[in-house]
């Protein structure tokens, strides 16, 4: 059953390495920057020892290395935005794979060499950043697994409600797909965990669904949150945003006739 | 017609057509206002939020990081504004074959590049958040503001423009020998300057530091003339534009030798209707 999605993967995996060798190197040399810069933001900010807003530094420094090796999986995409920007959406329906099989089997198929290439030596490098990439116990571990899988659930489901504003609207694809990685970026706690964000506000963004993206699964790592709490909203806006998703993507599919390049 | 009347011509022509183009359709118009303004806000929020939770940032206050945040986001602004199109990302028309599109026309290389890319119009919205932010900064830090100090705010500013200009250039060049492999690498270097520009480097080791002063120049974009111009650090405010210049010479020689490749092989991408294959 899952024989012709897996083979996407694979294909997908392996076609995301030809010929892009410069920018497949200088997007990991961004992403290495980008991750010291923000330890050393830390390192000025939070004292070495006790607590602010309940995270001590280790646990900020481990929240943010972590954040950067998931990075495709809590920013995760499906590759609809682009499928809609190239007018290649409708080759996509004329295939033998169900449209919501595909564009995930190809998520996890852009994801794959990230996770080979570039998480898996940063987590191994990450004492020579100083940082302890570990998570708070084994327990945290497999459920901070969980957490990401419901993440990646949720974060395709956006994918799907963007992708439909953007036919209804009949609007530049890339200039809502930015507005989109903008905000969520910045709410999903994916860079400034939410407890270290002025005036309280990380107290209300914990609620939205944007935080299940990122905050939920790092501070599960971290141990800096409640499990059960958190996965249970997860699962919620899960169970919430799927329908929204699926019944947007079908109204709107049909004006897709509008778009292409 | 001298050269500047004549680069004035081609600006005004630009921005005929960009303001024909930006109003053709309100909510295209109000869309492109709105994400232009969330994107620069956004770019810069996360810095912000820390300051404002924290105080301030090692040695800076919180007001002098606004300052910071703005001055990235007048970089940005000025940038998007003056060189779009894909001229700051140079190596997407070289990686193309695009460049025979600027050859064939009766006017030098670089007058071509310099007039295509300005949109005054839509182009504009983050040099105007970035002016925002700016003009909010210096009311709040109440600083006594001379004409000296301004003509070296923007003495400085131009200079950061010309470094990520001359940045994405040089890496951009590649894409006259790789253009395929190479085609998005102009990108990839802005994308490194803009997402790094708005980070106070103080807490960066020496070794890095002086990396990003020198073979990453992301220093120079906000942090370095932002320290000299707030008085953070000793008054050196001939380094961004000396620096400008030097990455500029970096880049020239390089698209100079880039094209001389181009003349004898030209590009093997390009098409009838000037797109890719």
């Amino acid at each position: 059953m899952f024989a012709k999605h897996l083979k996407t993967v694979v294909m997908v995996a392996t076609r995301s390495l030809d010929d892009k060798g410069w920018v497949i190197v200088g997007g990991y040399g961004l992403r290495l920057l980008r991750v010291v810069f923000l330890l050393s933001l830390w390192r000025v900010l939070l004292p070495e020892t006790g607590e602010v807003s309940g995270m001590t530094r280790d646990a900020v420094l481990t929240y943010t290395l972590i954040a950067e090796v998931f990075a495709g999986q809590i920013s995760v995409r499906t590759g609809l935005d682009n499928a809609l920007w190239h007018g290649d959406i409708a080759n996509r329906f004329l295939r033998p794979v169900g449209i919501y099989g595909q564009f995930i089997a190809e998520m996890f198929g852009t994801g794959l060499p990230n996770l080979v290439m570039f998480s898996l030596p940063l987590f191994c490098m990450a004492p020579l950043l100083g940082v302890d990439p570990l998570p708070e116990g084994g327990v945290a571990g497999g459920l901070f697994l969980c957490s990401l899988i419901l993440g990646i659930a949720i974060g395709a489901a956006f994918d799907f409600i963007f992708a439909s504003l953007m036919v209804l609207l009949e609007q530049n694809v890339y200039a809502l797909m930015q507005i989109r990685d903008a905000i969520s970026v910045l709410l999903s706690g994916a860079i400034i965990p939410l407890a270290l964000m002025p005036w309280g506000i990380g107290n209300v963004l914990v609620y939205l669904p944007f935080a299940s993206l990122a905050s939920a699964p790092l501070r599960i790592y971290t141990g800096t949150g409640d499990p059960a709490f958190l996965i249970g909203l997860q699962a919620v806006w899960a169970i919430v945003l799927w329908p929204v998703a699926h019944r947007l993507w079908n109204a709107n599919r049909e004006r897709l006739v509008s778009h292409g390049g | 017609m001298n050269t500047l009347t004549k680069l004035i011509a081609r600006w005004r022509v630009q921005a005929y057509l960009d303001f024909m183009w930006m109003t053709r359709d309100f909510r295209f118009f109000f869309i492109n206002i709105v994400s232009d303004i969330i994107l620069n806000l956004a770019g810069v929020a996360a810095v912000f939020l820390l300051a404002e939770r924290f105080q301030g940032i090692g040695p800076w206050s919180r007001d002098q990081i606004v300052f910071l945040l703005g001055y990235a986001a007048l970089v940005r602004g000025l940038l998007d504004m003056g060189f779009s199109y894909n001229v700051l990302h140079i190596s997407r028309r070289i990686g193309r074959g695009q460049m025979d599109h600027l050859l064939v026309q009766p006017q030098p290389l670089w007058m071509g590049l310099l007039a295509e890319g300005f949109m005054p119009f839509s182009g504009s919205w983050s040099l105007i958040a970035g002016m925002g932010i700016t003009a909010w900064a210096i009311h709040q830090l109440g600083m006594a503001l001379t004409a000296s100090w301004w003509l070296i705010f923007f003495c400085n500013l131009v200079a950061s423009c010309a470094i990520v200009l001359a940045f994405s250039f040089a890496w951009g060049s590649l894409a006259f020998w790789a253009p395929v492999a190479a085609e998005e690498i102009s990108s990839r270097a802005v994308n490194f300057m803009y997402q790094l520009k708005s980070f106070p480097l103080d807490g960066l080791s020496a070794f890095m530091l002086a990396n990003m002063l020198t073979v990453l120049p992301v220093g120079f974009v906000a942090w370095y003339p932002c320290r000299q111009l707030l008085g953070i650090a000793p008054s050196h405010l001939w380094h961004t534009p000396l620096v400008a210049m030097v990455f500029s010479l970096i880049a020239w020689v390089a698209f100079k030798k880039g094209m001389q490749h181009y003349e004898q092989t030209g590009s093997q991408r390009y098409l009838g209707w000037g797109h890719r294959s």
